[in-house]
């Protein structure tokens, strides 16, 4: 038995998977989520990125249609 | 880093698909990500006792404790040394908390050989969250800038909060809820506190 038997992997996109996918689909049909500082959002971001500090995803989760494919950076 | 560490918190909240982008920001665009020590930021397997889930909380804080402790010694990033050090002082009263939890539900039945044996794991080797070895995220931290340093302390607080509000609800005595809900505060604010150094 391992450490690893503890942990399970997050899902995740390369860029070019992201950049293929958001050109694919509507904006209505998934949440892509910033969760950087504002300061950093305002510096540049993801067109129809939604800002949501990491921080703040814990309460703020409930904003989002958790049915819907959502990509975080 | 701080992605995968949201990402695994709308795992816990029901997202059935929910992704980190690799290499975040600079990786869109097109610029090479500061890579982080290993791929492995993760969420833990639910299924394991919550007497295995306290030994795993107890090793993932002394990798931190560890760990914290090493970049506060480090004079290259003097503004934010006194925070690591008060970081890895409150990980180590974290790591007594849940001794004391521990010992208070095993009772006579406590494992010596807390909290390896009950992992089953080898001595020798310190973990941080996502089971990355805590030698490599050292190794990693050599030389790295001091906002790389906070992205990467803030997704361990984020997934020390994830492990907390997950041993919360699976804990049924009230005492134990308590401890863990204390826990998964101070990490709340420890995680501010690095978010302000960015």
């Amino acid at each position: 038995m391992g450490i690893m038997d503890y942990f399970k992997p997050v899902d995740t996109w390369s860029p070019d998977k992201v950049r293929q996918f958001l050109n694919e689909k509507g904006p209505q049909e998934y949440n892509l989520i910033d969760v950087r500082t504002p300061k950093e959002y305002e510096e540049g971001h993801l067109p129809g990125a939604r800002l949501i500090p990491v921080g703040e995803l814990e309460t703020r989760w409930k904003e989002l249609d958790r049915n819907k494919p959502t990509i975080t950076y | 880093m701080r992605s995968r560490a949201a990402a695994a918190v709308l795992s816990r909240e029901g997202f059935k698909e929910a992704y980190s982008m690799e290499g975040g920001i600079s990786a869109w665009e097109g610029l090479r990500a500061a890579g982080p020590p290993e791929a492995g930021m993760a969420y833990f397997d639910p299924a394991h006792t919550l007497e295995e889930l306290i030994a795993l909380a107890w090793m993932l804080e002394e990798g931190a404790c560890k760990f914290y402790r090493e970049m506060g010694s480090k004079d290259k990033h003097e503004e934010a040394a006194a925070l690591f050090r008060e970081l890895s002082d409150d990980e180590e009263k974290h790591q007594s908390s849940l001794f004391k939890i521990y010992q208070r539900r095993a009772g006579k039945d406590a494992d010596p050989g807390f909290p390896r044996s009950l992992l089953s794991l080898e001595s020798g080797v310190d973990y941080l969250e996502g089971g990355i070895v805590l030698n490599k995220a050292l190794e990693w931290a050599q030389g790295k800038e001091l906002k790389d340093l906070l992205d990467f302390s803030i997704s361990l607080e984020v997934n020390a909060i994830d492990l907390y509000i997950k041993m919360e609800r699976r804990a049924e005595g009230k005492k134990a809820k308590e401890v863990f809900k204390a826990l998964s505060n101070q990490e709340r604010n420890h995680l501010k506190r690095l978010t302000a150094g960015l």
